[in-house]
């Protein structure tokens, strides 16, 4: 008896997977993600499965990987849809250096690449030979964290006392997203007291802006890198009885940051429409199947969320 | 002459001896107060007291494993699992509050004690070094803590709920009351009972222990279910003291926990050590945070400077140890 089921189950598995390869001549697009962990790339896959589900004229094979610095599962990732023949490769690369190499082979094969997220090192891209101009889609972090901060500084006025909490120091998006900051700072002439990392983390947010406190206790307002450690900034200054006083903004717009802006304990965030995004890029990607030339920078919208925009 | 000698010799060696780590601790302390305005205001003390409590805790735990010579390198992950069980159980609707409350303490100590139970089983069952084991919990229950929570940050605690975690009883945060409570505990059973004893023993020679007739195995699986149950406990004084709940957080927690055993003067390779000395591990790693910080030194530096000080520290341990044993 078992036997036959077992014979039964490998004839109905070999039905189906042959159906599905002689059904099936739709593209396929593999998807390679950052880490799943990150509340927003895990909305920003759902949006890119919900997108496939609804659009049903492409095959989409998301990959994810286990924490935002795993290079090594990424470029297995995009090796692996280089052997397999995907007909796109849809890419927000952990580091934008490493991935390069990846990326001229899977061109090389035939393969569209689309590069979102996070923008590829021009420098290696030139190095590797391909071209300068090289298609990403992808908000502008720069611009995100500069708009948000300059909604902090009409608030606070010019000559306010600041401090920034940097994410990790060697990503990307968190350099850009302290330049955009320091753009802030230099444009209204902000007092900026300390720049320090909290490396994307609650918890650890929460001890150095508790200590901060001590430190800077006139401190008027708190740039965030993201919303997790805006979430560890907002409790630290309610511990010390100081929440009416001083002004948080965060980038990224997770829940929990929407419910403390409602009840105005935060000042504002960054939305950069994770959920959208990968979808974008698919979409931009399809155009270059189709025989369009796409280069450069498409940029995706970003925009100031603050309990103005959240009503 | 010669008796006041041998006085102060007993006395040195009694200082050495039991003082020990705690004695870099005041001067540690004592330097930052010196040095660093406000480090010694009520205030920042209060602070340094919020923020040594959750690592005290699993350290406590952690204390009991290094004993028996073992390692928990899950602690971090089974934290974040325990916070999302109790984070679901507490904001479900469908309970009032008295019993959710109960309901996530539960769940969240319950989860840690089976998380510690199955890395202690797997150890003595298949004897697997425990650093194999709790490193495939690691992962294990990161994923778990994925999984369940669909990757998002639970929040909207109770107020009620919210509210305790700030509380604070004469000047002393609530959870750091908690956290000592916890310590007492511990240094009681290790000291006072004989599960406590037999610990020592064991992490001192095994087989003589098992040859006298005494169950090692159960002994050891015990230390990891404690251990277990110290990480749902922190979980819950996590939850009390950011609100939230995450699927991300607690990564690197194991190093400093394991940070603050050694410290301590709790030996890696078992049978030896203390949880006062735990608590002042903790505590030095705290203070180094807070001071630090408070220099107003960068980054990067910060960093190396706590590397630095945490093998100055075990370094000058063992020349403490020696110089015990020249005056004994």
């Amino acid at each position: 008896m078992k036997k036959f089921l077992l014979c039964a189950l490998v004839v109905s598995l070999l039905c189906v997977s042959t159906s599905s390869l002689a059904a099936e001549k739709k593209p396929v697009v593999g998807l390679v993600m950052k880490s799943l962990a990150n509340e927003f790339f895990k909305t920003m896959e759902e949006g890119a499965r919900k997108f496939a589900a609804e659009d049903g004229t492409f095959e989409l094979i998301p990959v994810g990987m286990n924490s935002e610095t795993d290079i090594d599962t990424q470029i297995n990732a995009v090796e692996n849809f280089i052997t397999q023949k995907v007909d796109m490769i849809v890419l927000a690369p952990a580091d934008s250096v490493g991935l390069v190499p990846s990326v001229k082979k899977a061109v090389d094969a035939g393969i569209a690449v689309v590069n979102f997220d996070v923008t590829l090192d021009k420098k290696a891209i030139a190095d590797n030979g391909l071209p300068e101009d090289f298609l990403f889609v992808g908000p502008d972090n720069t611009l995100g964290s500069e708009l948000v901060g300059k909604y902090l500084a009409e608030k606070l006025g010019k000559k306010a006392k600041v401090i920034i909490i940097e994410g990790n120091p060697g990503a990307d998006n968190a350099k850009q997203r302290k330049e955009g900051f320091m753009k802030v700072v230099d444009a209204y002439e902000l007092d900026l007291l300390e720049s320090t990392t909290a490396h994307w983390e609650t918890e650890e947010a929460n001890t150095v802006m508790t200590n901060l406190l001590t430190k800077y206790p006139d401190v008027q307002g708190v740039m965030c890198a993201n919303d997790s450690m805006a979430l560890g900034v907002v409790k630290a200054i309610e511990a010390a009885g100081k929440i009416d006083k001083i002004a948080v903004v965060g980038f990224d717009n997770i829940e929990a940051c929407q419910a403390l802006i409602k009840e105005g304990k935060m000042l504002a965030t960054v939305d950069q429409f994770g959920p959208e995004m990968a979808a974008n890029a698919i979409k931009v990607g399809f155009r270059i199947l189709k025989g369009e030339k796409v280069s450069g920078w498409e940029k995706t919208p970003v925009e100031v969320v603050s309990k103005e925009t959240l009503r | 002459m010669q008796g006041k000698n041998i006085q102060s010799r007993k006395w040195l060696h009694l200082l050495l001896n039991e003082a020990g780590i705690g004695l870099i601790f005041v001067v540690l302390c004592g330097l930052f107060a010196a040095f660093v305005p406000n480090f010694a205001s009520l205030n920042n003390i209060s602070n340094i007291f919020t923020q040594i409590s959750i690592n005290t805790v699993i350290s406590t735990g952690m204390t009991f494993v290094i004993l028996l010579g073992g390692i928990d390198l899950s602690v971090g992950s089974v934290l974040s699992l325990c916070t999302i069980l109790a984070g679901m159980t507490i904001t479900n609707k469908a309970l009032p509050f008295p019993f959710a409350l109960v309901g996530a303490v539960g769940a969240s100590i319950l989860c840690g004690m089976i998380c510690g139970f199955f890395n202690g089983f797997v150890a003595e069952k298949w004897k697997v070094h425990s650093f194999v084991v709790t490193l495939g919990m690691l992962n294990i229950a990161r994923g778990a803590a994925l999984q369940i929570s669909g990757s998002r940050t639970i929040f909207s605690f109770p107020a009620a709920f919210n509210a305790f975690g700030t509380m604070a009883v004469g000047g002393v945060p609530v959870i750091f009351v908690m956290a000592v409570t916890g310590v007492s505990l511990g240094h009681f059973v290790l000291k006072k009972t004989v599960f406590g004893r037999m610990i020592y023993a064991i992490g001192n020679n095994e087989e003589a222990v098992r040859l006298c007739g005494h169950n090692t195995r159960k002994y050891k699986i015990s230390a990891f279910v404690l251990c277990g149950a110290c990480v749902g406990v922190a979980a819950v004084m996590y939850m009390l003291r950011l609100n939230i709940a995450s699927p991300i957080l607690g990564a690197g927690f194991e190093l400093s926990a394991i940070a603050a055993v050694v410290i301590g003067g709790t030996s890696m390779s078992g049978g030896k050590g203390s949880l006062v000395g735990t608590l002042i591990g903790a505590a030095i790693i705290g203070v180094l945070n807070n001071g630090l910080l408070l220099i107003g030194m960068k980054d990067f530096a910060r960093q190396m400077v706590t590397g630095l000080i945490i093998v100055a520290a075990v370094v000058l341990d063992t020349y403490r140890v020696r110089l015990s044993r020249l005056f004994s």
